[in-house]
């Protein structure tokens, strides 16, 4: 059996390979590829396969209830049946570009995954340029899918490459060869795909660099009886992937109410991270990281003595607190600073389209969507439940994640 | 300064000269370590009653200083908090002497370091003393492989300066070798370099310079006009980083090596040492093993990057540099950007007694490599919401 995934050498092995992808023409019909994505879902439970980071987010991906209403919103009821749909006096479908190429950042494990369902759904081949980091995840990940899919019906459309990001030519080629990107990651790598030679028409979707807040309202932390949830769900936003991920939290506003005093909630908060990094402790640091985060904590501490922080001898964890309505830099590492501020709104309105995510805990349904507006209004992408961050979905960066990789063709009928 | 902070000064000022006065290399670990215990604890005492800033980040540590049992348990400041402008001090404006300030790399921010009278004292003391050890105490012809503008007396000196004045207390004459040829340029002077040699040639002679400044600027030219000097009993010693001759391949073998034939030394006169501005006071020169040593008042501690518990000997983690030296600026105990590694706490085969390291190298900068985003503005990339 070949490997999964290639290593490539030379621009003439990716050429070769998207036109083998282009020889597989036929899409499967979106209910077999629900099938395979629901067997593939299943699969991915195994040993070593478990522990993946976002793994279990990747089951629910891949679930039938999870894609096929995405697939009607995007597409249409008829798109999910493989059908066209009337329009007035016309008929309307979408069929893939062709072979989308995709490039997906190094420090989310999934993602190479998740940017290709998205393009498979559309009927599309996928070539996929694996980051060196997520070989071994992926790979694993990849194996599950090949057993289930025993007629090859998605494998084959499949091509994942690995080569070093420095290796132009092998980006070139990769570009000259595709109908259509979808391009994920930080401000230099997005820039360097985006400046590549890709063909005239193709289409080309950027997921770039962005960041993501919380915020609690007093009516939440206030309550005794939601704290100590809200505050699990808050920990689990900041570990999943590290917090490196675009949608991990970096800050969480919290709402002052007169003289409430927020030390339980900061206690709640202290015990919550302690029980995450129970539960998922850390097995290896980049010492860069480390400093990083050594520097974050003495920074904050040192530079006002209003200042407080949170954290244990180890870097496994920080909580740094302060006051105020802007977001101070981020340290990633699950370093989260919590900023008691009088009023959300305020900090929201200052919100300039970095944030990508907002995590809400919001008590007062009304008040939640006057800040939703605001958030939406200053570059918010995604405005969701705090707990829920990470949970992928479309639109994703304010963008359809199948509809731009594929072609709405109208037919008008000739008779009419 | 309130009272009590006097107090602490005065004793802290005590126990600093009693180490001083010691050989640099003959404490019992044990004596050492008790010792320092006690004096790390006073100095952060008085640090905390000298600015409420550092109090607030003691005051947070883990383990208070009332609890802590080793130095390791002990509140460390990473390195890169002395890039912050102003720089961290514990004395007023007034008393500042001297501002040190390290040689940043294009477009980073250097670090500074503040020093009043006390402190610019006790690092020549202590430079002296453990350069003694291994050069002698010998006063001797000093050339240094720099230009005549970092020999003299500034108010802000940067690394460069600081290393070539530390070595001055040995010099019976000083001669830079290099001319400046354009603004932030220099040339080697043959003709000087050459009529020095003829000078001094059988003396003791105390050569200085950043590595890459020996490499480029001295051993390079020579080689080019195959001139090779005859210096038997000079002592070259050097610092500064190996990021620009590992660019050019050059490996610390081929450095001593060249090095020593330039100069026509045997090859363990020529020494590598590692220091920072920040750690005033304290170098660390290879000993004949090939090991950096650790003076009696001093320490070095390798972190776990994960745990930054303290490693055990073989164990490679980031070194935190710990000296009792200085007291104008909070650099008792500071985690640094590099890699290192402990042999063992004494017994090292050169004789020296304590603890002695190896340094690896700097922490790799981490590839920024996903979406998550560390600007916290469009505004600062130029562009807008």
């Amino acid at each position: 059996m070949s490997d999964i995934l290639s290593t490539i050498a030379s621009p003439p092995e990716i050429t070769a390979a998207a036109r083998r992808l282009r020889e597989n023409a036929a899409s499967p019909a979106p209910a077999a590829v629900f099938d395979l994505f629901e067997q593939w879902a299943a699969a991915l439970d195994g040993p070593g396969v478990r522990e993946i980071p976002g793994v279990s987010f990747l089951r629910l991906w891949l679930r039938r209830g999870t894609l096929e209403p995405i697939l009607a919103r995007e597409l249409g009821s008829e798109a999910v049946r493989g059908e066209w749909h009337d329009q007035g006096r016309v008929r309307l479908r979408a069929f893939p570009l062709g072979v989308v190429g995709h490039w997906p950042a190094g420090n989310i494990e999934i993602q190479p995954i998740l940017s290709l369902t998205c393009a498979l759904l559309g009927g599309n081949s996928c070539l996929v340029r694996v980051p060196g980091g997520l070989i071994g995840p992926t790979r694993l990940i990849i194996e599950k899918l090949r057993q289930v899919d025993r007629d090859r019906l998605l494998t084959d459309r499949i091509f994942l490459a690995s080569f070093d990001h420095s290796r132009t030519d092998l980006h070139e080629a990769m570009a000259r060869a595709v109908d259509g990107a979808m391009i994920w990651g930080g401000e230099d790598a997005v820039s360097q795909v985006r400046a590549l030679p890709f063909p005239h028409w193709a289409r080309v979707v950027v997921f770039g660099p962005r960041l993501s807040v919380a915020a609690m309202d007093f009516g939440t932390w206030g309550d005794p009886n939601q704290r100590s949830a809200w505050c699990r769900r808050v920990a689990r936003d900041v570990w999943q992937f590290d917090q490196q991920a675009c949608s991990s939290p970096q800050t969480l506003f919290l709402e002052q109410d007169g003289g409430t005093d927020p030390g339980e909630f900061f206690a709640e908060l202290q015990r919550a991270f302690q029980e995450e990094n129970r539960a998922h402790p850390r097995l290896e640091i980049e010492p860069a990281l480390t400093s990083a985060i050594c520097r974050a904590r003495a920074s904050w501490l040192l530079e006002d003595v209003a200042h407080r922080a949170c954290f244990p001898q180890s870097a496994d964890w920080t909580i740094l607190q302060g006051k105020g309505i802007h977001i101070p830099e981020p340290t990633q590492g699950r370093t989260l600073t919590v900023m008691l501020a009088d009023d959300l709104l305020e900090a929201v309105s200052r919100f300039d389209g970095t944030v990508q995510t907002l995590g809400l805990a919001v008590k007062d349904r009304r008040r939640e969507e006057i800040l939703a507006e605001a958030a939406g209004r200053r570059g918010v992408d995604r405005i969701v439940r705090l707990g829920q961050m990470h949970v992928f979905g479309s639109p994703w960066d304010g963008t359809d994640l199948i509809r731009p990789m594929t072609r709405l063709v109208r037919h008008g009928r000739s008779e009419d | 300064m309130s009272q009590v902070a006097e107090q602490q000064l005065a004793q802290v000022e005590q126990s600093i000269a009693a180490l001083l006065e010691g050989a640099p290399y003959g404490m019992d670990p044990g004596q050492r370590h008790q010792a320092l215990l006690r004096l790390f604890k006073q100095e952060l005492e008085y640090a905390c009653q000298r600015s409420p800033q550092f109090a607030n980040y003691v005051r947070h540590w883990p383990v208070s200083l009332s609890a802590a049992q080793s130095i390791a348990e002990f509140p460390y400041l990473p390195v890169s908090v002395f890039k912050a402008n102003p720089p961290l001090s514990l004395v007023p404006a007034g008393e500042i002497t001297r501002t040190l300030s390290s040689s940043a790399t294009s477009g980073q921010v250097p670090s500074r370091v503040v020093l009043d009278l006390a402190t610019s004292r006790r690092m020549t003391k202590g430079v002296v003393a453990i350069i003694r050890d291994f050069v002698g105490a010998a006063r001797r012809p000093y050339l240094v492989i720099d230009t005549q503008e970092n020999l003299g007396r500034q108010s802000e000196l940067g690394a460069r300066g600081a290393a070539i004045q530390a070595l001055g207390s040995f010099a019976t004459e000083i001669v830079s070798c290099l001319r400046p040829v354009e603004p932030g340029e220099s040339a080697l002077d043959v003709d000087k370099l050459l009529a020095c040699s003829d000078k001094w040639k059988d003396s003791p002679v105390l050569v200085y310079g950043f590595t890459y400044v020996i490499w480029t600027q001295l051993v390079q030219p020579l080689e080019k006009r195959g001139i090779r000097l005859s210096l038997p009993n000079v002592h070259v010693l050097h610092s500064g980083g190996w990021k620009r001759l590992e660019q050019q391949a050059v490996t610390p073998d081929v450095f001593v090596r060249d090095v020593a034939a330039t100069f026509g030394c045997a090859r363990n006169r020529v020494i590598d040492y590692y220091g920072m501005v920040e750690n005033v006071g304290v170098v660390y020169p290879d000993c004949e093993r090939g090991y950096k040593h650790v003076p009696s008042f001093a320490d070095v501690i390798i972190r776990d990057p994960l745990t930054l518990a303290s490693a055990e000997p073989g164990r490679q983690g980031l070194v935190e540099v710990c000296s009792v030296l200085p007291t104008s600026f909070p650099g008792f105990l500071l985690l640094t950007d590099d890699l290192g590694e402990i042999i063992g706490h004494d017994g090292c085969a050169c004789g020296r007694r304590g603890t002695h390291f190896r340094f690896l190298r700097r922490v790799p900068k981490v590839e920024v490599r996903g979406c998550g985003n560390l600007e916290t503005s469009r505004a600062r990339r130029g562009g807008g919401a």
